[in-house]
């Protein structure tokens, strides 16, 4: 009898230290198994959604627009994010590198809600990329618009397109050389893939037709609003709320900001600005490259860009390359990449890290 | 106390939080969002080929350059003078092929000729009797009054004159300032034939009105002159347009396309890119003997008729008179 009584007295002391051991067990368990959870759930986070700002501070050359289009790519692949703002402050660049701007964007734009606040000066290249945006927010301040292709050649290129000819063994005749023609087809087919994709993305917004777009004239907010350039007037917060709210994926306000680090140049002055101008007619912009010697260059490069070709006077006289009589004074404009912000707002999940 | 006693609730407690982490991991997998989705950095490729990109919707052509400058004679061999007086803006290359076409038929071309008196001065009535036709190309240099009464004599009497203006341009760059202006001044001497230039360019953003850039605008030939037989459709490069003065006799030739408009004010409207009066012929733009433009659209065939018509005139040698001591000894 007292064995069964020491037998009992033991198998309940098992009891409790097993039924310990898996209390503290599970406990450990529940503790581990979010960790263990986020981890299957790849980069996505802790499952909130989010709204990412990609902001663009500067030209759209390919140093910047490559690390734009990584931002945009990670955004698309992060499954937490739901929508995306574009927060942009440019003046355009490289017409190559404005496409792939555009098509970045346009392939997000497929995936997500993509809402456009123009912070500073969306134009030509700049405003190239965020046309397949669902909605455009300005300010009064912002410019957008100028839709046009412009080429830069050396002077000598084509001028002196027969004596080079006569330098140089060639297995073609249209080897190392180019024309005016040739230049001026490849500018029309550029303009046309820009012209088309302004009205693909915007021409029911558009007042007015494609000949008109492709005036290439420059507007403030306001006047963009009203001709369909942009859609409404708003600074981040509502350009944000309205991403939000296009987001099948966030719940009224049930969603986080997530700032990456704002893609800002390099270098102050962005494309044409530091180039010798020797004339300008039309669309064709002829520069000085005599001192690039006898080296074989790139005969033509195309800029999708708002602003004029500063020349060696205004340059002398420390005239900007505004370029554009709705310039307003608070903006920098022209080719020098945009103003400097106002700061890259402060993060309330992710961070300005 | 057996080992046993405690390698079992040991083993116990790693069991079950294996159980547990094992199976949120399962759950994860089954039904989190990312499980099921492949590679976290993969992505679906959709719309990067956008319609708006295919070459069947950018790629435009250009005007086939494949026509022939070619000449009819009037029968007698012509002396022609090619103007280099008037600070012209040309390439000599851009007039050979003009040249070679004159030359093929038998005639003669002088491209410019000894001055007689000094820096930029005019040619004497005395000289201007030797030609029998004369080109003028992109003058920015003004004609005097003298010039252009001997002009006027020289064409009211059979010689034959065409001039190829342009209008006013800014180039960037170019100058002292910042910006300037050149105007090539034929305005004088058109002026005596009621013609003159009008103050800007003209553009059409209309694809099928312009040939690869806006300011290369189509024009279409008016009319039944000789002058534009053979010829629908003629590009201008920077195309100015005419305006008639007084009651100017001047019958248009070319005309821009519809939907031309100004270059500042963006006006449309009909604009007379080229123009005769008589024995003048007046066309507002000089590139068209370039030799990147020469041969776009009919422009061949409409410079060929130009020059025929320059080596069909009847001028006595005895034109434009010689008979006053002013002409003789300045102007024309």
């Amino acid at each position: 009898m007292s064995g069964c009584m020491v037998d009992s007295a033991d198998t309940s002391a098992t009891t409790v230290v097993y039924v310990v051991v898996v209390v503290v067990a599970v406990l450990i368990g529940t503790v581990l198994a979010p960790v263990v959870w986020n981890a299957t759930q790849g980069s996505g986070g802790d499952g909130d959604p989010s709204v990412s700002v990609i902001t663009l501070r500067g030209g759209t050359d390919p140093g910047n627009i490559n690390r734009l289009t990584d931002d945009l790519r990670a955004a698309r692949t992060n499954d937490s994010v739901e929508a995306v703002v574009l927060r942009i402050d440019s003046p355009g660049g490289a017409v190559t590198s404005s496409e792939e701007f555009y098509l970045a964007v346009n392939q997000t734009a497929n995936e997500m809600p993509v809402v456009a606040y123009v912070e500073g000066t969306a134009a030509s290249g700049g405003y190239y990329g965020i046309t397949p945006a669902d909605s455009i927010f300005v300010k009064p301040s912002s410019t957008v618009g100028s839709i046009g292709v412009i080429v830069q050649a050396p002077l000598s290129t084509i001028e002196e397109a027969g004596r080079t000819s006569r330098t140089y063994l060639r297995t073609g005749p249209d080897k190392a050389t180019v024309s005016k023609d040739t230049i001026r087809n490849q500018l029309e087919t550029l303009h046309n893939a820009f012209l088309d994709t302004v009205m693909t993305h915007r021409g029911d917004e558009l007042e007015f037709g494609r000949e008109e777009v492709a005036l290439g004239r420059a507007y403030l907010g306001p006047t963009a609003v009203r001709n369909g350039f942009a859609d409404e007037t708003g600074d981040l917060n509502a350009a944000i709320e309205a991403a939000a709210r296009l987001s099948d994926g966030i719940d009224d306000d049930q969603y986080d900001v997530v700032y990456g680090e704002p893609v800002t140049p390099t270098r102050t002055t962005a494309t044409l600005s530091d180039i010798d101008v020797e004339r300008v007619e039309g669309d064709v912009v002829y520069v000085d490259a005599t001192d690039e010697g006898d080296q074989f260059r790139e005969p033509v490069r195309y800029y999708a860009v708002w602003g004029i070709p500063v020349t060696d006077d205004e340059s002398a006289t420390g005239s900007a390359a505004a370029g554009n009589e709705t310039t307003p004074t608070a903006d920098s404009g022209g080719n020098n990449g945009g103003s400097s912000g106002t700061g890259d707002g402060t993060a309330t999940a992710g961070g300005d890290d | 106390m057996a080992p046993r006693d405690f390698l079992r609730p040991l083993g116990v407690f790693v069991a079950v939080i294996l159980v547990v982490v094992a199976g949120t991991a399962v759950a994860g997998l089954a039904f989190g969002s990312a499980g099921g989705d492949g590679a976290p950095d993969g992505e679906d490729i959709d719309g990067q080929a956008p319609a708006q990109y295919q070459p069947d919707n950018v790629a435009h052509e250009d005007d086939p350059e494949n026509g022939t400058l070619s000449v009819d004679g009037g029968g007698d061999d012509k002396h022609v003078l090619v103007d280099t007086r008037h600070s012209n803006r040309f390439d000599g290359a851009d007039v050979d092929p003009l040249v070679e076409a004159l030359i093929r038929e038998g005639h003669t071309v002088d491209v410019g000729t000894e001055s007689s008196g000094g820096f930029e001065s005019g040619y004497t009535n005395a000289t201007l009797q030797r030609y029998d036709a004369m080109l003028v190309i992109a003058p920015t240099g003004s004609f005097s009054e003298g010039e252009v009464d001997g002009l006027e004599g020289f064409t009211d009497g059979g010689g034959r004159l065409v001039v190829l203006g342009e209008p006013r341009q800014f180039t960037a760059g170019g100058g002292l300032s910042s910006g300037s202006s050149v105007r090539a001044s034929a305005d004088s001497l058109a002026a005596a034939y009621g013609l003159r230039v009008g103050s800007e360019t003209l553009y059409n953003l209309d694809d099928d009105a312009n040939d690869n850039n806006y300011e290369s605008v189509y024009g279409t030939a008016t009319g039944g002159d000789a002058l534009t037989d053979g010829v629908e459709r003629v590009q201008f490069d920077t195309a100015g347009y005419l305006i008639r003065t007084g009651d100017s006799d001047a019958e248009t030739l070319v005309q821009a396309v519809d939907g031309t408009r100004t270059a500042d004010r963006g006006v449309a409207g009909e604009y007379d890119v080229a123009a005769r009066n008589g024995n003048f012929v007046f066309v507002a733009d000089a590139s068209l003997v370039e030799r990147s433009e020469l041969y776009d659209a009919h422009n061949e065939r409409f410079v060929g008729n130009l020059l025929s018509f320059l080596v069909s005139g009847d001028k006595p040698d005895d034109v434009p008179p010689t008979t006053t001591p002013e002409e003789d000894s300045g102007g024309f």
